[in-house]
C-alpha cells in the first residue's frame, strides 16, 4: 500500500516508516498535519493515513476531522502515547487507534494488512 | 521501493542510537526553559514545550525499547500535568523534581547507549501488550441460563429469576474454610455513580452475566458478607475518599482472609491510583469511560480460566518422524498440530488451518526456514504469524539470517518436550491477546468486519476441501435509523446488543458471528445448506421480533431482514457477500421482516468462478 506516516518527530516517524517498509510497503513522511492535507489533496497517490495523535497545531484527531469534513475515506489510523482505547473513545472516524511503544512492531503491520485485506 | 526486510534491525538500531544521542541535546534546551521558571504563579502555557518533550520520549522511549526512558517520561508527564491542573502554580519543590528528570533522562540515554552498543543489531524490542484482555477471541461469550428475553426493564426479572434459581443451587456455607461458595455469574459492581452502575450492569447482563450494582461501600460490604461473587468490579474514587474503593477492597482481603477477583474502573489514571489497584490486589485496571466489551473480556479469563479454543499449530519439517515427535509433544499438551513435510504445501495448508504459530525446521534441502519465512512475511494475511524455529547449535548464520526476516525464537536440537511447549503456549497466546484487540467490534464483542471477511476465507477453504455446504448471511436491523432518532443512540445500542447476543447464544458454536458494519451483521453457517440456513434464520427473526425493549416510558420492537447466499452454489468470498446482499435488499424491499436465499443468478455473470 502507499501510506502517509504524519508525526512531528522525525525518528518516530522513520520509525513508522521502517516498520511498514519493512511489510513491503511505501512510505512517505510529512512532519505536520498541514503538508499531510496538501499531499492528500491528491487522494488517488495514497492509500492510507498513519498519524500521530499528539502533534502542535494540527493534531492527528484534527487531521482526521478536517480530511473526513472534506469527504475523504482514506483509512486513518491513530498512534498515541497514552491510552488507546480512551483516545478510540473520543475520536470517531478512525479505523485503528495504536499505543506508540515496542508492540508497534506487530500491531502496525496487522492492522495496516486487515485494512489492504479489505479494500 | 522494494521490500527489504534483511536490514531491518540494523536500520532500527540505527534510529535507536540517533533517538539516544538526540536525547541530551534536548534535555539541554528544556532545562534552559526550566531554568527561566521561577516558583510561584506560572502561565500554563510556557511548561507546555516541556511537558510535550515528556510525551514524545514516552512515546518513542517504548517505541525504541527503551523502557527506562519511557518510565521516567511518563512519569513527569504526569506531574507536570497534575502541578499545573489545578492552579496555576509551581512550588519550588516540583521545579527540584523536572530538574532532576531531566538529569536522570540524560543519565538513562548514556546508560542505554553503552549498554546496547555492541549488541544493537540484534537487540530484541521489550514487548508490552497495550491492555489486558482474554485470549479468547475464538471463545463465545458465556451462555446465559435464561433464553433471550428483551433487555431494558425485563433484565431486572431476568436477575431476579437467576437469583432465585442460583440461590436454589448454591451450597450452605463452607464452615471448615471460612469461605463463601462462589457463583458462576455473579458480579458485584460498586460505584457510586448509580447511572454508571446501572447503565454497565446492564450492558453485561446482555453477555451473560448477572450484575449487582451497588452504589454504596456500605452495601457492597454487607452483600459480600452474604454471599460471594465470582468477581467484583470497583470504582476508586468515593465520597469516602479518593481511595475508599481499593482501601475497600484491601481491607475485604484482610479481614476476611478472600480473595474475589476485582477489576477496578476509575476516572482517575494516575500513576499512584494504579498502584493503589494494584497493592489491593486488583486483577485489572480500566479508565472510565469503560467499555463494556473490555470488561466482558476481562470477566470472561476471570471467571473462566481455560480458554476453550486450543492452541494451533503447524509443524514445518522435512523429517517426518522428527515432526510428528514434536507434533505428539503438542499434542499432549492440548494442542491441536498440523505436520507439513514439502515447503511448497505450506502456503495451501495455511489457508484452511487457522494456525496460532508456525514451529519451522531451519534447515530444510529445497528452501530454508528463513526463506521461507519471506515468502509467508509477504503475503498480509501471514505478516504477524509468529514463527519458531527449530536448529541445530551449528546453524549460526541461518540464525541471523532468521533473526533479520523476523524470528520469534530458536529452539535448539534436541528439543525437551517441556520447552517446546512453554515456548509454543507463551508466544501464541500473546499473538492472540493481540490479535484479539483488533478483530472484535468495540460495542458487540463479535468478530468486526474484517475479521469476519478472513473466516469466510477459511471456511471456505475448509467447505471446498471437506465437500460440504456453507452460507452466509447478511443481517439489517429493520428501520435502525428511527429507533436512534427516536429513542437515542444508548437505546440504539441496546438493540444492536440484543440482536448479537440472540445471534451468539442461539447458534452454534461453529457458526461464526461478526458484525459487518452500523446495524449490518454477518452470520457464516458451517455444513448447512440454503433451507437449514433459511430454517434457523427464520426462527431466529420470529424470537427477535417478540423482544420487546425499553426507552423511558415507551417500549417498541424490533425485527431484522436478511439475506442468505450458499456455497457450493456461489464459490468466492466476494461473490458469497456480494450475493447475501442482493437477497437482503430483496428482503428489504419486499417489505422487510423475512429471510431471502439468494437467486443462483444474483450476481453477474463471469464472476462465479473467481475462485
Amino acid at each position: 500500500m502507499r501510506i502517509l506516516i504524519v508525526d512531528d518527530d522525525p525518528l518516530a516517524g522513520e520509525m513508522a516508516v521502517l516498520i511498514l517498509e519493512s511489510a513491503g510497503h511505501q512510505c512517505q513522511r510529512v512532519e505536520n498535519g498541514i503538508e499531510a492535507l496538501e499531499l492528500l489533496q491528491d487522494a488517488h497517490a495514497l492509500e492510507l493515513v498513519v498519524s500521530d495523535m499528539n502533534m502542535p497545531l494540527v493534531s492527528g484527531a484534527d487531521l482526521l476531522a478536517e480530511l473526513r469534513e472534506r469527504g475523504q475515506r482514506i483509512p486513518f489510523i491513530l498512534l498515541t502515547g497514552d491510552e488507546p482505547d480512551v483516545l478510540a473513545q473520543q475520536v470517531s472516524g478512525a479505523d485503528g487507534v495504536l499505543r506508540k511503544d515496542a508492540s508497534l512492531e506487530e500491531t502496525l503491520p496487522l492492522l495496516v494488512a486487515r485494512q489492504a485485506a479489505s479494500r | 521501493m522494494t521490500t527489504n526486510t534483511t536490514t531491518f534491525e540494523a536500520r532500527k538500531a540505527q534510529l535507536r542510537a540517533a533517538f539516544l544521542a538526540q536525547l541530551p541535546e534536548k534535555t539541554t534546551a528544556s532545562r534552559a526553559q526550566l531554568a527561566e521558571i521561577a516558583p510561584g504563579r506560572v502561565d500554563p502555557s510556557r511548561l507546555e514545550p516541556l511537558r510535550r518533550l515528556f510525551h514524545t520520549l514516552k512515546g518513542s522511549g517504548a517505541s525504541f525499547g527503551c523502557a527506562d526512558i519511557a518510565a521516567l517520561a511518563a512519569d513527569a508527564e504526569t506531574k507536570l500535568r497534575a502541578a499545573v491542573e489545578e492552579q496555576p502554580v509551581i512550588s519550588e519543590a516540583r521545579l527540584q523534581e523536572l530538574h532532576q528528570t531531566l538529569d536522570a533522562l540524560e543519565h538513562a540515554s548514556v546508560d542505554t547507549e553503552a549498554q546496547t552498543a555492541g549488541i544493537a543489531a540484534l537487540s530484541q524490542p521489550k514487548r508490552t501488550v497495550a491492555t489486558k484482555t482474554a485470549e479468547g477471541s475464538y471463545r463465545r461469550a458465556p451462555v446465559a441460563i435464561v433464553p433471550t428475553t428483551g433487555v431494558g426493564a425485563s433484565n431486572s426479572d431476568e436477575r431476579d429469576r437467576l437469583s432465585d434459581r442460583q440461590g436454589d443451587q448454591q451450597g450452605q456455607q463452607d464452615d471448615q474454610q471460612g469461605t463463601l461458595e462462589r457463583l458462576d455469574k455473579l458480579i458485584y459492581l460498586c460505584d457510586d455513580d448509580s447511572a454508571v452502575a446501572e447503565r454497565l450492569s446492564d450492558q453485561l447482563n446482555c453477555f451473560g452475566y448477572q450484575v449487582k450494582p451497588f452504589s454504596g461501600l456500605a452495601a457492597l460490604e454487607q452483600a459480600l458478607g452474604e454471599r460471594l461473587p465470582a468477581a467484583l468490579i470497583m470504582d476508586i474514587v468515593f465520597p469516602e475518599g479518593e481511595q475508599a474503593g481499593t482501601d475497600a477492597v484491601r481491607e475485604l482481603a484482610r479481614r476476611d482472609d478472600v480473595e474475589v477477583p476485582c477489576i477496578f474502573i476509575s476516572a482517575r489514571d494516575d500513576f499512584a491510583a494504579r498502584l493503589q489497584a494494584v497493592k489491593a490486589g486488583g486483577s485489572a485496571y480500566c479508565s472510565k469511560p469503560v467499555k463494556t466489551t473490555e470488561i466482558v473480556e476481562l470477566l470472561d479469563q476471570l471467571t473462566h480460566g481455560q480458554d476453550p479454543q486450543p492452541i494451533h499449530v503447524m509443524i514445518i519439517d522435512d523429517d517426518p518422524e522428527l515432526a510428528q515427535w514434536h507434533a505428539l509433544a503438542l499434542e499432549d499438551a492440548g494442542m491441536v498440530t498440523r505436520v507439513v513435510t514439502d515447503p511448497s504445501q505450506v502456503l495451501d495448508q495455511l489457508d484452511d488451518f487457522n494456525a496460532d504459530l508456525v514451529l519451522m525446521d531451519i534447515y530444510m534441502p529445497q528452501c530454508s526456514g528463513p526463506e521461507l519465512a519471506q515468502v509467508l512475511r509477504q503475503i498480509p494475511g501471514h505478516v504477524s504469524l509468529p514463527i519458531i524455529y527449530v536448529s541445530s547449535e551449528t546453524d549460526i548464520g541461518l540464525q541471523h539470517q532468521a533473526l533479520e526476516v523476523g524470528a520469534d525464537g530458536f529452539l535448539t536440537k534436541p528439543v525437551e518436550p517441556e520447552r517446546l511447549v512453554a515456548s509454543v503456549s507463551l508466544r501464541a497466546e500473546r499473538m492472540r491477546t493481540l490479535h484479539a484487540l483488533m478483530v472484535r467490534d468495540s460495542l458487540t464483542g463479535l468478530f468486526n468486519h474484517n475479521a469476519i471477511m478472513q473466516w469466510l476465507e477459511v471456511a471456505l477453504a475448509e467447505a471446498e476441501r471437506d465437500r460440504r455446504p456453507l452460507c452466509f448471511v447478511m443481517l439489517d436491523i429493520d428501520h435502525f435509523k428511527s429507533v436512534n432518532d427516536n429513542y437515542g443512540h444508548p437505546t440504539g445500542d441496546q438493540v444492536l446488543l440484543a440482536l448479537s447476543r440472540t445471534l451468539r447464544l442461539r447458534l452454534r458454536s461453529s457458526d461464526i458471528v461478526g458484525r459487518y458494519g452500523g446495524e449490518e451483521f454477518a452470520v457464516i453457517l458451517r455444513n448447512v445448506d440454503t433451507d437449514e440456513a433459511w430454517g434457523l434464520m427464520d426462527q431466529l427473526r420470529i424470537g427477535f421480533s417478540q423482544v420487546v425493549f425499553t426507552a423511558g416510558e415507551d417500549s417498541f420492537r424490533c425485527t431484522f431482514s436478511a439475506g442468505v447466499s450458499s456455497f457450493p452454489t456461489f464459490n468466492a468470498p466476494e461473490v458469497l457477500t456480494e450475493a447475501a446482499d442482493i437477497a437482503l435488499y430483496q428482503a428489504k424491499h419486499a417489505g422487510r421482516n423475512r429471510i431471502q436465499i439468494a437467486e443462483p443468478d444474483a450476481v453477474a455473470d463471469g464472476k462465479r468462478g473467481a475462485a
